[in-house]
């Protein structure tokens, strides 16, 4: 059975391995590190923002000090280029040199300077404080909740690169139908869906297989971007789509 | 961007990971459940009316063809004991899928909690070795036999599911899935060999099914009280090294044959006390026989002297 | 084994058996090697019978009702002779061609088909 063709590529091809930010933060190319650097963060700031806040019962300004000083550092000192697969996932790699980083700082006790070179980075960290406070009330372990909310973070980033693949293919309607059906809140029928759009129900369900079956694609794309092995993704996959994690 | 709730993320996950059957001749019906290797939903063959049951597996596309070109072999394997596969193909998103008898029952484990007899678990055992056995004789090993994965179909009849993990044993393009595998433990952990939880997947044969046979047999056999033959057989088969378990899953059939039909068994040397209870357990309708003609003697004996 | 065979030797053992019992009947005890003899040849004919029945005819309860009614008979015929110990003779015996008639279509080899 071929597969039909789709937006970005062949449906059937994942990445290479060497789309890996993890294996390119290693690289002896500056701008190559750079930019993996720069996927791993867009990736792990935001959950390593609020695991902060929790474990370590920072303020929101420490917080968001010890997040920028931590990737700052992490690029600086290239601490990924330790990272071995072998021994851990990266997100528990990440989540360990997070935690040594925050322990040292608070040893140090020196109030950690701002800005530096993650001024140019634009991270919402009013809109993480907002969740956190809405949404706050966990009975998670530290750990399970730094998995969770990087889950949550890793959907949340494959809607908006859904989205904008959408735009940028001319596929928006797939998009509007995938929001209303599986984003949004609302109960919404087939047969409602085809009405509001002006399309038959055979149409409105092909079109909604197709966004989901490209949903599930770039929702993979971001994992392989920070997995390092086959076997890392495998599992991490398992997780993500949540067989046998919290 | 915004919030995803934990009902919305738990929605979206479900919606990656639910097989996407459009293109195929299946429509899904509901999940069945979910494992480590994918996930297995009731379906119905629009082609030939008839409910199936589908799993979908969780891997990533260059193991594909190579899983593919197993569950073919896998499926030659005709044997009334081992489930067949149907079908097997890449869905739209490019997951592999094998699509096999829907089998109607319960599981083994449910099976043992309903209370079967002891006879009738012990019946069932020997068709799920005798399933292996026809396996093992084709080259194929299971590697992760367990209750879960042994079904008990609405007649009796008994069936050995989910060959997923399953190994062609000596085939030198037996994939590179299995030797990237290496020190990957493939499994479910009780009922694991020691090599296989070790991770050894080049050290796996006959005998870590075998491991598992007798690990189920345990399991069996846990919740009643048995005879030391019973224990024996289970002992033998999960030895810890492969050397001292049963050879060949016909092997461990014939003895919980001879344990059924009141024989000795190989796994335990009687002693004369134990082989005369047992020919005596064996006869018993024969020798109340003897022992009522006896005491009728004695009884004539007795009442003529009167 | 076949079953004739089984018939052959449960029915000479337990026919001796009874046989045997006669010693404690003091009346009798000057006969008791003939009696031993008669009823173990009396055991051998019944155990014949009841085989050669369980050979034809494979039935758990009709196997034991002929062994119980060619045991009856055999043991009638002996009393008979014997001109009395009616129940001393004819109740084992019975009892001898019930255990012969189970014994055959229990065990045994059965006939093979041609």
């Amino acid at each position: 059975m071929e597969p039909d063709t789709d937006i970005g590529g062949p449906l059937h091809r994942f990445p290479d391995t060497n789309h890996s930010a993890i294996i390119n933060a290693r690289s002896d190319d500056s701008s190559v590190r750079r930019r993996a650097f720069d996927t791993i963060l867009a990736s792990y700031w935001k959950p390593a923002y609020k695991y902060i806040r929790l474990k370590w019962h920072a303020d929101n300004e420490d917080a968001k000090d010890l997040t920028q000083g931590f990737f700052a550092s992490a690029f600086e000192k290239n601490y990924f280029a330790t990272y071995d697969a072998r021994k851990a996932s990266f997100q528990t790699f990440l989540r360990t040199c997070l935690d040594g980083f925050v322990a040292n700082e608070r040893k140090a006790g020196q109030r950690l300077k701002r800005g530096g070179d993650m001024d140019h980075y634009q991270l919402d960290f009013a809109a993480a404080e907002h969740e956190l406070a809405a949404h706050a009330s966990s009975t998670l372990s530290p750990e399970d909740y730094f998995h969770r909310e990087w889950v949550r973070w890793m959907f949340t980033l494959a809607v908006d690169a859904f989205r904008q693949r959408c735009e940028e293919t001319g596929r928006v309607i797939h998009f509007q139908l995938f929001e209303r059906y599986d984003l949004s809140d609302d109960e919404v029928s087939y047969a409602s869906l085809a009405d509001d759009f002006g399309l038959d129900t055979t149409t409105v369900n092909n079109y909604l297989a197709a966004a989901r079956r490209d949903f599930r694609r770039i929702v993979l794309e971001k994992l392989r971007e920070i997995t390092a092995t086959d076997e890392e993704f495998r599992t991490e996959a398992r997780s993500l789509l949540g067989v046998g994690h919290p | 961007m915004k919030w995803l709730s934990d009902d919305k993320l738990n929605h979206l996950r479900s919606v990656v990971s639910d097989p996407d059957f459009s293109a195929t001749k299946y429509t899904f019906v509901k999940e069945l459940g979910r494992g480590g290797m994918g996930v297995v939903c009731l379906a119905e063959d629009r082609e030939l009316d008839r409910l199936v049951a589908i799993k979908v597996l969780n891997t990533p596309e260059d193991f594909g063809d190579r899983m593919i070109r197993e569950a073919q072999i896998i499926a030659r394997l005709e044997h009334p004991g081992i489930v067949p596969i149907h079908d097997v193909g890449k869905l739209p998103d490019g997951r592999i899928f094998y699509a096999m008898k829907y089998v109607r029952g319960n599981r083994l484990d449910e099976y043992a909690a309903q209370g079967a007899s002891l006879r009738d678990r012990l019946r069932k055992f020997q068709a799920v070795c005798d399933a292996v056995a026809f396996a093992h004789a084709h080259g194929v090993i299971h590697r992760d036999l367990k209750p879960q994965n042994i079904m008990i179909g609405s007649f009796g009849e008994v069936l050995v599911l989910d060959w997923g993990v399953a190994k062609i044993r000596d085939d030198p393009r037996s994939s590179a899935f299995h030797q990237t595998m290496e020190g990957t433990v493939i499994g479910t952990q009780r009922y694991m060999s020691p090599e296989q939880a070790r991770g050894e997947i080049d050290q796996l044969d006959e005998r870590s099914d075998i491991y598992a046979l007798g690990a189920v047999l345990y399991f069996l056999l846990n919740d009643l009280k048995v005879s030391k033959a019973a224990q024996a057989i289970s002992a033998k088969a999960t030895a810890t090294t492969k050397e001292s378990r049963y050879t060949t899953a016909s092997e461990l059939s014939a003895d919980i044959g001879r344990l059924l039909d009141a024989e000795p068994v190989s796994a335990y040397r009687e002693n004369a006390f134990e082989r005369t209870s047992r020919w005596v357990g064996k006869n018993r309708f024969l020798v109340l026989l003897v022992l009522a003609y006896l005491l009728m003697r004695i009884f004539l004996i007795f009442t003529s002297r009167s | 084994m076949s079953k004739p065979l089984i018939g052959v030797i449960l029915g000479a053992v337990l026919g001796a058996i009874d046989g045997l019992t006669a010693w404690f009947t003091p009346a009798v005890r000057n006969e008791l090697f003939g009696i031993v003899i008669g009823s173990t040849i009396k055991g051998i004919i019944a155990g014949i019978a009841i085989g050669f029945f369980a050979r034809k005819f494979h039935s758990l309860p009709i196997g034991i009702l002929f062994g119980v009614i060619v045991g009856a008979i055999l043991a009638w015929l002996v009393a008979f002779m014997q001109g009395g110990y009616y129940f001393e003779i004819i109740l084992p015996g019975t009892l001898v061609g019930l255990i012969v008639g189970f014994a055959t279509q229990k065990y045994g080899t059965p006939a093979t088909a041609n």
